[in-house]
């Protein structure tokens, strides 16, 4: 009913399947962030560096077992002291870096397509008001925004930091033992499956709550923007039966939202259990068997957290990624509409006299 | 005229010289001037002097005193508050078995001396005590969700009532987005915290129990040191905490402000275009969004500092564990020395365990932060009082003539500066009196006290007799038909904003009542008849037909008293002329106020009561007061008169 435009605008905005490939998307917020790509390369350098700084320390600590505890050689602290002290520090300054640069650039973004909407609302065909609610309009530049922004601020750093700490750990697992390490890693694919197919459940759940938020957000505006009519008529009553049936809604999606959202950790913790267990039943018969040290084992434990919980992370990180994207995509519905009526500047406006 | 002389005063005097416009030009200039100041007033200039004015302040007692306001909500549910510390408790116990049973197996199955023979039930426990913790965390979670859910759904519930009850100087000073935002974005941030803040802080403190009872009989001297670290980790959490909260807090405030200014936008987007500040809108608007972004930035910038300070400080923990280790392992005869390998394992591997809960809690701190500022925001509405309320004697009362008395009335929106002063006058049962007066004059105010949207300052105003502070404010509105200045129809059916102020009532009811509002026989003509949605995805009404909806609307309950702010401005004829013989049969045996801008209004009213600065300054019938020879006589002359317009001059004029 609405044409061709504006459709996030309506209440059809529920119904609405996202058109535009996530490719796309991403594309368009990299232009954006264009104007700080200074502060982006930093940022993604130190995040990446960072991640692999903070794999270290278990491997210094298999070192200090290995090297100098179990054949009592102290005199080994004299070097293994500052490397290790040198790498908290570079870890802390990366860190430090990754944070900073990428709130500049977070912020600095979604500042940026905010402008661009208002911009673009000052132009467009007032059709685009009357036909949209003004509650869903009002909800691209000031809720949309929020979730991409907390997307940028968060969520962009846990997958670069996850995806560096899983590959990083990987490969210093490989150098120290291919063989144990095949072992540790023979669980990851049921997992990814198993976290893959649980959240598909969960996002659609996520997706209602959204829905229901949304229609909350409307009720709420709409009870609002008609206030005085209600206490004229004494109908607070009535009014906010309605609401609460709403509001209820809700919350019965949510708790199906929470409920399927927190089903799959069991199942993740189970396996990665699984997990521990090969590698302490192969890692001590290998141990015995004189194959590998005792330092490599415990580093190889703490290597199965370091990987593990950001592979659990990152599939969890999908909903959010999922949420960002549907609210890039409509900002950017809003940021491309067509303007149907184009006006003349207004050096070259005439003065009617 | 306008508040402001410069941009829009230029564009009224450009609409003045045209001599076709002249017709609707006051109501016209009238309007937008309000419209104008709306936007005026609320463009960026006292925004952008708000986030400027906004300085980061040490809330600590404040946040105390509102976490103390949300435990408030927690004690409706105490089985949840139960299960929650149950289940957490047996969550850390389960967490904390891991590292001491791979010890076990490094000590006593590797050795010296092996015995492989115990690997199978060390490994049996610790993926025993995996799934218990497994399911006690899922448990956990769902339950910690479950009554947040509620906890949130109880603090919305009493934020939206308490907003049914406000009075309309709150609807006038506050804007609805930013209400609406406050129950959605901010209620957002409290329901993130909500949903597992006590489940961390109490996995945080039990789990450091447990790992000291665990790891102290090993070695005092080595546990000491692996809690070191402790007391500095707190120590720089809470510096982040200290000193990004009230960054977070402005961060929230600008923008609950930035929705309402964006929310002004849009509606008022007629009017921005006719007069072209487009560019000062998204200026204004950049200005203020700058400043957002500086505040998020320092907030990041000192996050940078603090976050990764806690992790670091850990590591090093770690570190001197296995420095005190090495050099004093198998020292024989001492007491405090290091017994085995297996032992640096275990006090590492639980320092390491220890990281998760602190981590989790400094994030929940984290949390609480944007939370304390969105719950403060809430309840800043919620606890704002209503100014008008029922008297504890109140009682229903009905109306049986609809006699109106108004005796020495004074009221204004601030004290001591008085809109109406020492207003009396009288309306018998079935009168119609027209009130005419300059904006500002104080019109609308003297209407809105008759149903209690305002209470007055001193006077009273009586209704058959009784006074209608003794009236239960619902008995009161309820018998009073009310036809605001803007029009607003809810979105649903014609049938249901109709029959809104009376929603049992019968067809027959609602149908007599469009039929005197004129507008019966258009709704026939719609498809869907009393049954078409209006609003989104509904048919558009223009101006007029809304009017007539909202006129039918207020004669549903057949009320004795009609107030009528009739300031529609600027339609064509044909829909004036409807909406004049929709006020006429509606005003008929009805005691009426209406603010009247048509001649047409006023020729049928029983009596004119003119308003001048606030005060009475005419009341009597069309003859009377052109006997007069006052204000009236000159406003009726060189109004209705000479040029034959159905418009009334401004009378006062500024």
């Amino acid at each position: 009913m609405s044409g061709s435009y504006g459709t996030f605008s309506t209440k059809q905005e529920e119904k609405r399947k996202r058109t535009i490939p996530d490719r796309v998307l991403i594309r368009r917020i990299y232009e954006y962030a264009q104007a700080n790509k200074r502060n982006l390369q930093i940022g993604v350098t130190a995040t990446i560096i960072g991640a692999f700084t903070g794999l270290a320390a278990p491997y210094m600590h298999a070192i200090a077992i290995d090297q100098i505890i179990t054949p009592k050689n102290l005199s080994g602290f004299i070097w293994w002291i500052p490397i290790f002290a040198a790498i908290i520090l570079g870890n802390y300054v990366f860190q430090y870096i990754q944070t900073y640069q990428m709130r500049i650039v977070g912020e600095k973004v979604v500042a940026k397509m905010r402008d661009d909407m208002m911009e673009k609302l000052q132009v467009i065909s007032l059709r685009y008001f009357s036909e949209g609610e003004a509650g869903r309009i009002i909800s691209r530049p000031t809720n949309d925004a929020n979730t991409v922004r907390i997307f940028l601020r968060l969520g962009l750093t846990s997958i670069l930091v996850d995806v560096s700490s899983i590959l990083g750990a990987f490969a210093i697992m490989f150098y120290l033992d291919l063989r144990l390490s095949l072992l540790a890693i023979t669980v990851l694919p049921v997992a990814i499956v198993l976290v893959w197919y649980l959240g598909k459940y969960s996002r659609a759940a996520y997706r209602r709550t959204l829905i229901t938020t949304s229609g909350l957000t409307a009720r709420m505006q709409e009870d609002l923007a008609g206030i005085k009519v209600t206490q004229a008529y004494a109908q607070e009553k009535e009014t906010e039966k309605k609401f609460l049936k709403s509001q209820d809604e809700n919350v019965k999606a949510t708790i199906r939202a929470i409920l399927i959202g927190s089903s799959y950790t069991p199942f993740v913790i189970a396996l990665r259990l699984i997990g521990t267990m090969i590698i302490l039943f192969y890692g001590v018969n290998a141990l015995l068997a004189g194959t590998i040290s005792l330092g490599i084992l415990v580093a190889f434990t703490e290597y199965q957290f370091s990987y593990f919980m950001p592979l659990v992370d990152l599939v969890t990180m999908y909903d959010q990624y999922q949420s960002a994207m549907s609210a890039i995509e409509r900002m950017f519905d809003v940021i491309d509409t067509k303007i149907e009526v184009v006006d003349a500047p207004p050096e070259r406006s005439i003065t009617l006299q | 005229m306008c508040p402001e002389k410069t941009g829009a005063a230029a564009v009224v005097n450009k609409f003045r010289r045209l001599e076709s416009l002249k017709s609707f030009e006051n109501v016209y200039i009238d309007s937008i001037c309000i419209h104008y100041a709306k936007i005026t007033m609320s463009i960026a200039k006292p925004l952008l002097d708000y986030a400027k004015s906004l300085k980061p302040q040490k809330g600590f007692t404040q946040s105390f005193s509102a976490f103390k306001r949300l435990m408030r909500y927690h004690r409706r549910y105490p089985w949840y508050l139960a299960a929650i510390t149950i289940l957490a408790v047996i969550r850390s116990i389960l967490f904390s078995l891991e590292p001491l049973y791979t010890t076990f197996i490094i000590i006593n199955v590797i050795g010296p001396p092996t015995n492989t023979s115990l690997l199978p039930s060390y490994l049996l426990v610790i993926i025993l005590a995996g799934i218990g913790y497994a399911i006690s965390n899922f448990v956990l979670t769902f339950v910690h969700g479950v009554m947040s859910q509620y906890i949130v759904r109880d603090i919305r519930t009493e934020y939206y009532r308490s907003l049914q009850g406000k009075s309309f100087s709150f609807y006038d000073s506050v804007g609805v987005g930013d209400l609406t935002s406050r129950a959605t974005v901010d209620l957002q941030l409290v329901d993130m915290f909500l949903r597992t803040w006590l489940g961390t802080v109490l996995n945080a403190v039990f789990t450091t129990i447990i790992i000291i009872v665990i790891i102290l009989p090993i070695n005092p001297i080595m546990t000491l040191i692996s809690l070191a670290s402790m007391p500095f980790i707190f120590y720089f959490t809470t510096r982040l905490w200290t000193e990004t909260m009230p960054l977070f807090r402005n961060m929230q405030l600008i923008i609950g402000r930035l929705s309402s200014y964006i929310q002004q936008n849009i509606i008022g987007m007629k009017t921005i275009r006719i007069f072209r500040r487009e560019k000062d809108i998204v200026d204004g608007f950049k200005d203020v969004e700058d400043i957002y972004v500086n505040t998020a930035i320092s907030a990041g910038k000192i996050q940078s500092i603090y976050m990764p300070l806690g992790p670091a400080i850990l590591t090093l923990g770690i570190t001197l564990v296995y420095v005190y280790a090495g050099l004093t392992l198998g020292i024989p005869g001492s007491a405090l020395a290091v017994a085995q390998v297996g032992d640096i394992i275990l006090f590492a591997r639980y320092m390491m365990r220890l990281t998760f809960p602190i981590r989790d809690a400094s994030q929940t701190l984290g949390t609480w932060i944007a939370a304390y500022a969105g719950l403060e925001r809430v309840l800043e509405m919620t606890d704002a009082p209503r100014s008008v309320e029922d008297l504890p004697d109140a009682r229903d009362v009905k109306i049986e003539k609809g006699k109106l008395e108004l005796e020495k009335v004074t009221f204004g929106y601030v004290k001591d500066r008085p809109v109406l002063t020492n207003v009396t006058f009288t309306v018998q049962p079935g009168e119609k009196i027209a009130i005419l007066g300059a904006t500002g004059s104080g019109k609308s105010s003297l209407i809105y006290l008759i149903p209690r949207f305002y209470d007055i300052q001193s006077g009273s105003i009586r209704i058959d007799g009784t006074d209608i502070r003794e009236f239960k404010l619902a008995s009161l509105r309820r018998q009073i038909g009310v036809v605001l200045q803007d029009v607003f129809l809810f979105s649903g059916t014609i049938r249901e904003n109709i029959a809104f102020g009376k929603p049992d009532a019968s067809t027959d009811e609602i149908v007599q009542a469009a039929k005197s509002a004129r507008i019966h026989d258009f709704i026939e003509s719609l498809p869907s008849g009393y049954d078409t949605p209006v609003g989104e995805r509904g048919v558009t009404l223009s101006g007029g037909q809304k009017q007539r909806i909202t006129i039918a609307r207020a004669l549903v309950g057949n009320p004795k008293i009609l107030i009528m702010d009739d300031s529609l401005s600027f339609v064509d004829a044909k829909t004036e002329q409807e909406i004049q013989s929709a006020i006429e049969e509606a005003t008929k045996t009805r005691t009426t106020l209406i603010i009247a801008q048509r001649f047409s209004t006023i020729k049928t009213a029983e009596k004119i009561l003119v308003l001048e600065n606030g005060s009475v300054a005419e009341f009597g019938t069309h003859d009377e007061l052109i006997a007069k020879d006052g204000v009236y006589k000159r406003v009726y002359e060189t109004q209705f008169v000479q040029k034959a317009s159905p418009i009334l001059e401004e009378t006062g004029g500024s």
